[in-house]
């Protein structure tokens, strides 16, 4: 079970599905996700996005406690997974596109609230 | 629809309007026939391109934001030269270049098992694992094991190889000439000062990206090179791109420039509230005022970003917030490991984000523009593998892609040189 702050508790079975902290693992969940998987995640989280981003923006990258970084993993992996309902379909793979399997990121095994990314 | 106030031009573009030019111009200049591809083609090229290209001209190989302390080292793997490269910034303070090749019997001193390697040499040296060999970061040989049993070693004589290495703006190139023809500000030319001055060293965020193409080099650099490709292209990640201007040419020596304009596009939902954190903020926003400027000289507020060919094999997108919310610049860099096998690195540059929130907002954009880069490369093998079927001789360019068009005639003056 991934805990959320409890204003947020009720994305705790989301954050289990798709919250998770480095770009490599965040891809393996989206590149295997269906229509209904992106439709599930944009729906529910979308209508919170504003209070998502606003506890967020309390915290600095290095000053996040468990739940607060846990939180950061889901709203980073809707930030990923967003196109995919709105742009694309519900595809998991960019429509016309090279293979994003081949597209190798540096940074790919860092977490994404790594104060230094460079 | 005004988009500047009539006339006006910022303070210091006049010192670049020689570089400018007119479609006319451009076609006068570069000419308006079809361009042959028996440079991407012809596999006898590469040979030359190594000697002619990649074994005269100033190259960035890092920046000073990726190696910030005493002691840290990136180690570069480029097949076109041959080469393993270590960048390194000594005890000094100064970045240099080596080979990564120990002076003993040519092992790497550094090992590495990518293309590119990232590590800080404690107590400023670094030690060959061969045989214990060890050098400064200054590249000087320190110590030697079991040293009085060689009959000869005259260990100061015996530093790593040094490579010609030089700053621009933070961008850290070298040269593998043994005595560059240039200084890297003589080749950069006005290049350098057209560019110059915009804060590149606070952009220290980023995500980057890199791709083996079976294709050859310039395929890829040209894929890049142009706006034309944009409304068609990228129709699925950036949709109802409106407004679309490429334009601004500019002609610099071996090196171009132009600039994209654009009204921007239809924005999902999400991306809204994404961009619009990062968009409505001093310090991520768009800054039209730190450009430098000869770059967007009317303060057009449609402007997205600068886009040169810094030649051979650089580019880099100047968008000061404009273009994609918050981004910086990003650049490309494409690097032959044959003629027909390319690496590609992407790199997406931002201001550090003082929050989390700020940092998952960048996180978008960033994937939105991985997403537009794999409906780039989508094209790039597809391509190559046309022009190597013998099925068209040369290509049609418009006048938005004189980039490549200016890139082609270079690169033919560089191999008959």
């Amino acid at each position: 079970m991934i805990k959320l702050p409890k204003d947020f508790a009720d994305l705790e079975a989301l954050a289990g599905k798709w919250a998770r902290g480095t770009e490599h693992e965040r891809n393996e969940i989206r590149w295997t996700a269906s229509v209904q998987d992106f439709a599930e995640f944009y729906e529910q989280v979308l209508p919170k996005l504003d209070s998502i981003l606003g506890e967020l923006a309390k915290h600095a990258l290095d000053e996040m406690d468990g739940q607060t970084e846990n939180l950061f993993n889901l709203a980073t992996a809707f930030a990923e997974a967003a196109p995919h309902h709105e742009l694309y379909d519900g595809s998991p793979v960019v429509p016309h596109s090279f293979s994003a399997r081949r597209f190798v990121p540096g940074h790919g095994d860092l977490a994404s609230s790594e104060v230094h990314l460079r | 629809m005004s988009i500047s106030e009539a006339g006006k031009r910022r303070d210091g573009s006049e010192a670049f309007s020689h570089l400018n030019r007119s479609i006319e111009s451009i076609r006068s200049e570069l000419g308006v026939d079809p361009v042959s591809i028996d440079a991407i083609k012809d596999p006898t090229v590469y040979d030359l391109e190594r000697e002619k290209i990649f074994g005269r001209c100033w190259l960035k190989v890092a920046t000073n934001w990726e190696i910030p302390e005493k002691g840290d080292y990136k180690v570069k793997e480029l097949a076109v030269a041959d080469a393993s490269v270590l960048i390194v910034r000594g005890k000094d303070g100064k970045v240099r270049a080596f080979h990564n090749v120990c002076t003993h019997r040519g092992n790497k001193v550094v090992p590495t098992n990518d293309f590119e390697t990232f590590g800080n040499a404690r107590a400023n040296v670094l030690s060959c694992r061969f045989h214990g060999w060890v050098f400064g970061t200054d590249g000087a040989l320190r110590s030697v094991p079991l040293e009085d049993h060689f009959g000869s070693l005259d260990k100061s004589c015996l530093g790593l190889k040094e490579i010609s290495c030089d700053t621009w703006q933070g961008f850290i190139y070298i040269n593998f000439a043994d005595e560059p023809e240039q200084s890297l500000d003589e080749y950069l030319g006005d290049f350098g000062n057209l560019f110059a001055g915009y804060p590149y060293h606070e952009a220290t965020t980023a995500f980057r990206y890199s791709t083996v193409l079976e294709c050859n080099w310039k395929v890829a650099l040209y894929a890049f090179s142009e706006g034309y490709h944009v409304p068609t292209i990228h129709a699925g990640s950036l949709p109802g791109f409106r407004g679309i201007e490429h334009s601004e040419f500019k002609l610099i020596g071996p090196h171009a420039s132009s600039t994209i304009y654009g009204l921007g596009m239809e924005t999902a939902e999400s991306t809204a509230k994404f961009a619009g954190l990062l968009h409505s903020d001093e310090h991520h926003g768009p800054r039209r005022d730190f450009l430098p400027p000869g770059i967007n000289p009317t303060e057009r507020s449609d402007f997205q970003f600068e886009l040169p060919n810094i030649f051979p094999n650089f580019i880099i997108h100047l968008a000061s917030g404009c273009g994609y919310p918050g981004m910086a610049y990003f650049t490309h860099q494409f690097w032959p490991l044959d003629h027909g096998r390319t690496l590609w690195e992407g790199i997406n540059y931002f201001r550090p984000a003082r929050n989390a929130a700020e940092r998952v907002a960048q996180l978008h954009v960033n994937a939105i523009h991985r997403n537009a880069w794999l409906e780039d490369t989508a094209t790039m093998e597809d391509t190559f593998t046309g022009i190597r079927s013998g099925a068209i001789n040369e290509m049609q360019l418009m006048d938005q892609e004189f980039l490549i068009r200016h890139a082609a005639r270079t690169h033919s003056e560089y191999l008959n040189a």
